[in-house]
């Protein structure tokens, strides 16, 4: 019976041995989160993410997982994320005649959209105080999750910080777009798209595809220019404005 | 069989994309080299298959599941930050207000007179 009871209480340590629980999470609060939001009414102040997060939080507490070791295990699902990026490609292929049509604001407008975003971040950071790291881990706010990551390694910002960065940009951004737009007479979804995937990254794309597929292909390629310009000028920018 | 036919192919793409981003040494993660290619092997060859349409819709349909548990480490930050909220959350939400309205700003301005109008397709 003693023996039992051993094994009962050695359980938790063997599951999380593997990679599964931290998946089975995942998708468990994917779906709860997902499901509130509906629930909710599809606030674009709150994106299922944010719920969904939250919930895992929530579980990781009551299941007394430590952070660390969840991440560890969601690391085998955030793999998906690589292929997950070339089929944003898709998409792209399948709206190019409208892309192609305005190649001209979109080629414009990128460079100086991408560079005031990591600009006002970093600008902003610096005057209200913030050290070094956390400069550099909000400056790429705007890029998605795998390009920023990669940018912070060069600057030498924190991961969770980006993170909670990239999460509160996505949010941010929804609602600006829907704040702001109207205000301004813009309708037109491939701008509305263009200028969700531009400041939103992948929180952004997903929400453009909600307003249609036109929107969606415009704030892929927002996305992926924006990463793509980022991850060419801020390590560069940064080296000459905060040397070494 | 079709699912699984596309997914290789997206990760056969993407394998591609990290070996180019890899040897070049290009600071550019190979998931975006390979949505790059993705989109140029799409436009040579003309139209999607079936495979491909699938695996890449479900892809795009988990994707914010994919980014979730990076976000999860928001709720686990250490004391480190103690007195830099301000500037974080300052930073965060003008600088996005900000971008957010320069950026449609920009756009509109660049847009065709032709196309300001809104359009609905």
């Amino acid at each position: 019976m003693t023996e039992l009871v051993q094994r009962w209480q050695a359980l938790p340590a063997h599951l999380l041995d593997t990679p599964l629980p931290a998946i089975a999470i995942t998708l468990l609060a994917f779906m709860l989160g997902t499901r509130m939001f509906r629930l909710l009414k599809q606030p674009s102040w709150c994106p299922p993410v944010l719920i969904a997060s939250a919930v895992v939080a929530l579980l990781l507490w009551g299941l007394d997982i430590e952070f660390s070791r969840y991440r560890e295990g969601a690391a085998w699902l955030m793999l998906l994320l690589g292929p997950a990026t070339v089929a944003l490609g898709v998409p792209l292929f399948q709206q190019f005649h409208h892309i192609r049509a305005l190649w001209r604001p979109v080629l414009l407008t990128l460079p100086p959209a991408a560079m005031l975003a990591a600009g006002y971040a970093a600008g902003l950071a610096w005057a209200l105080g913030a050290s070094r790291e956390v400069i550099a881990s909000l400056a790429p706010k705007s890029v998605t999750a795998p390009i920023a990551l990669g940018i912070i390694d060069q600057t030498g910002g924190s991961a969770s910080v980006l993170m909670g960065g990239l999460l509160a940009t996505g949010v941010a951004t929804t609602l600006a777009v829907s704040l702001f737009a109207p205000r301004l007479g813009i309708h037109d979804e491939r701008v509305l798209g263009f200028v969700l995937g531009i400041n939103g990254h992948a929180i952004g794309t997903v929400r453009a595809f909600e307003i249609s597929p036109t929107a969606g292909a415009f704030a892929s390629l927002g996305m992926g220019l924006t990463g793509i310009f980022t991850a060419l000028f801020l390590p560069l920018a940064w080296h000459l404005i905060a040397g070494q | 069989m079709l699912l699984l036919r596309g997914f290789l192919l997206l990760t056969g793409f993407f394998l591609l994309g990290e070996s180019i981003a890899f040897v070049f040494d290009w600071p550019v993660s190979g998931g975006v080299v390979g949505m790059i290619l993705m989109t140029l092997f799409l436009m040579l060859r003309g139209r999607v298959s079936e495979d491909l349409g699938m695996a890449s819709q479900s892809l795009i349909a988990f994707l914010t599941m994919l980014i979730m548990p990076g976000v999860v480490g928001i709720y686990f930050l250490g004391e480190e930050l103690a007195g830099q909220w301000l500037a974080i959350a300052g930073s965060l939400v003008i600088g996005t207000l900000l971008s957010v309205l320069t950026t449609l700003w920009l756009m509109a301005r660049f847009m065709p007179r032709a196309d300001r109008e809104p359009t609905h397709d």
